[in-house]
């Protein structure tokens, strides 16, 4: 307990250090600030409305994130239960995974307008392939033996995918979870520069158009705050469901 | 009856069991006819015939990678024999109970739920409670019930190989079939349980009555069993199967006999000859 204190106290300790030579750089070498701005010109545009885009720009990419996971889940056990349907339907989900978000944005956007739901959709096409292929990769990771107990006892299919695929799949599938928190925020972010009137991809863009520098990085620091909550809760979540495997990445 | 000397050889063998010379001892159990196995090219049995009786204890000696672990696969049907072979159960009710050469237990289940898992699954459906006060008695069998709620990972190699086979005895097999269950264990805990499995086995109590165990250990073999089937190098084949004049029920300290000393002594000679 005691480690894990002072081990968070590490960073912490050097990301306040940083901030502080950051403001004592820009003071000393009168830097523009629409070049850079100190820490202290960030916090002072930080008012209630970067909160409420942050707020849509977390509600887009968490939908996103949720239907994409349990799709992709879905997807995956259809996979993993019928060869057929995985031959033909895994080359187009590569395919799709090539396909740059970047160039669809536009598209979803005049397919679904410029509000809510075009975002959900982007953040929901990147983070469905990470979640499809670690879940199929999960689902076939049963060891030999223990499949060969199941039938030994005469599990059911059902049986053998609810008592030994679905848990021996769990970690692969949080791990894909946890790249996705990211991911997501990328796509809500990538939609919301294609076309909004709100969420922080719209504070991005309207700030560089009027060179407001500081603005802009209170934006991009609350973007990354949004991805930084997401990981962290998945995380927690992570320890609690899988605790029978040491997971070291933080 | 009609029976001749030439009829043996197939259906008439049950029908025979019955009469006359043949004790109950020599009720079969299970028979393997010319059971012959390759994985691709690689021929790993070749026509293995053999006869396993009810209340045998029967120990497979054979030297590494020569198929041991496959013939008891073959016997719990997750691998069927090549063409022209068969495996026979003729009992009614059959319960096969396996102890793999890994503990493979469930790292999310508790001892005890591991220990439950076969009686909540399949065709044989115990209530919770009735599978819950199976467990606990298994587990008192393999002296681990003060680790009821532990997860695999927070107890030894040895313990979980005693959790695997306490989940193969909480099944109430007739016929268990073993692969090196001992392996993982200590000295002191091997001898425990060695004994322990052979109490299981010849008390009334049990459902147990047969018991197929491979094994590395040439004095294992020879303490417990009523037969040591030695196996050839691949291709296997049944090489020699030597009966263990020990008498029964097997105590501690029969390693001190003559007997005991002139069959390990026997079966070395096989294995160097191999
Ligand atoms: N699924 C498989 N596919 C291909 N070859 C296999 C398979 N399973 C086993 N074999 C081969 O069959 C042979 C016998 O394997 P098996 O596991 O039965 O040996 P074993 O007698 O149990 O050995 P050990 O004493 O080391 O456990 C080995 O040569 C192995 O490579
Ligand atoms: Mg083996």
């Amino acid at each position: 307990m005691k480690t894990k204190i002072t081990d968070a106290l590490y960073p912490v300790g050097f990301a306040i250090g940083f901030l502080i030579i950051w403001e004592l750089a820009v003071r000393l070498l009168d830097i523009p600030i629409y070049l850079l701005p100190s820490p202290t010109d960030i916090v002072a545009v930080i008012d209630s409305s970067l909160w409420s885009h942050m707020l849509v720009t977390l509600l887009e990419a968490l939908t996103g994130f949720v239907f994409a996971n349990i799709l992709g889940l879905i997807t995956a056990i259809i996979f993993v239960h019928s060869k057929p349907i995985e031959k033909g339907v895994f080359p187009l989900a590569i395919a799709l995974k090539t396909t740059p978000l970047v160039a669809l944005a536009p598209l979803l956007v005049v397919w679904m307008g410029t509000g809510y739901s075009s975002k959900v959709v982007a953040s929901m096409l990147i983070c469905f392939f990470p979640i499809l292929v670690n879940s199929v990769k999960g689902l076939k990771a049963i060891e030999h033996e223990a499949w060969e107990l199941f039938s030994t006892y005469k599990g059911t299919k059902a049986e053998i995918f609810w008592k030994l695929r679905l848990p021996t799949s769990l970690p692969y599938v949080f791990s894909a979870l946890k790249i996705s928190t990211s991911l997501a925020i990328v796509g809500a972010i990538v939609g919301e520069f294609v076309g909004a009137n709100k969420g922080l991809g719209y504070v991005v863009l309207v700030s560089s158009y009027h060179m407001d520098t500081p603005v802009m990085f209170s934006a991009i620091i609350a973007s990354a705050l949004c991805g930084l909550v997401l990981f962290w809760g998945i995380s927690q979540l992570e320890r609690k469901i899988i605790f029978w495997q040491r997971t070291d990445d933080l | 009856m009609l029976t001749t000397a030439s009829d043996l050889g197939k259906e008439a063998s049950r029908l025979q069991n019955q009469d006359t010379t043949i004790s109950s001892k020599s009720e079969i159990a299970v028979t393997l006819k010319n059971c012959s196995l390759s994985f691709g090219d690689v021929q790993v049995l070749n026509n293995v015939s053999l006869d396993i009786y009810k209340n045998e204890f029967v120990s497979i000696l054979g030297p590494s990678g020569c198929g041991k672990s496959t013939l008891l696969r073959l016997m719990l049907d997750l691998l069927q024999p090549n063409a022209g072979g068969e495996i026979i159960y003729p009992s009614k009710d059959l319960s096969l109970g396996m102890v793999f050469q890994k503990p493979v237990l469930m790292p999310w289940l508790t001892a005890i739920q591991n220990i439950a898992l076969p009686l909540t699954i399949g065709e044989k459906k115990f209530t919770k409670k009735e599978a819950k006060e199976k467990a606990e008695g298994a587990l008192r069998l393999v002296g681990l019930q003060d680790f009821m709620n532990h997860f695999p990972h927070q107890l030894s190699g040895g313990m979980q190989q005693r959790i695997a086979i306490a989940r193969a005895l909480a099944a109430d097999p007739t016929v268990l079939l073993m692969d090196e269950p001992f392996g993982a264990l200590d000295e002191f805990t091997r001898e425990k349980l060695n004994f322990e499995l052979l109490r299981l086995w010849e008390s009334p109590e049990t459902s147990l009555s047969t018991v197929v165990m491979v094994t590395h250990s040439i004095q294992e073999s020879v303490l417990m069993s009523n037969r040591v089937i030695m196996m050839s190098p691949r291709p296997a084949g049944v090489d020699d199967i030597i009966p263990v004049p020990l008498p029964s029920p097997r105590e501690v300290g029969m390693e001190e006999l003559p007997a005991f000393h002139q069959t390990v002594k026997e079966l070395r000679k096989r294995v160097k000859h191999l």
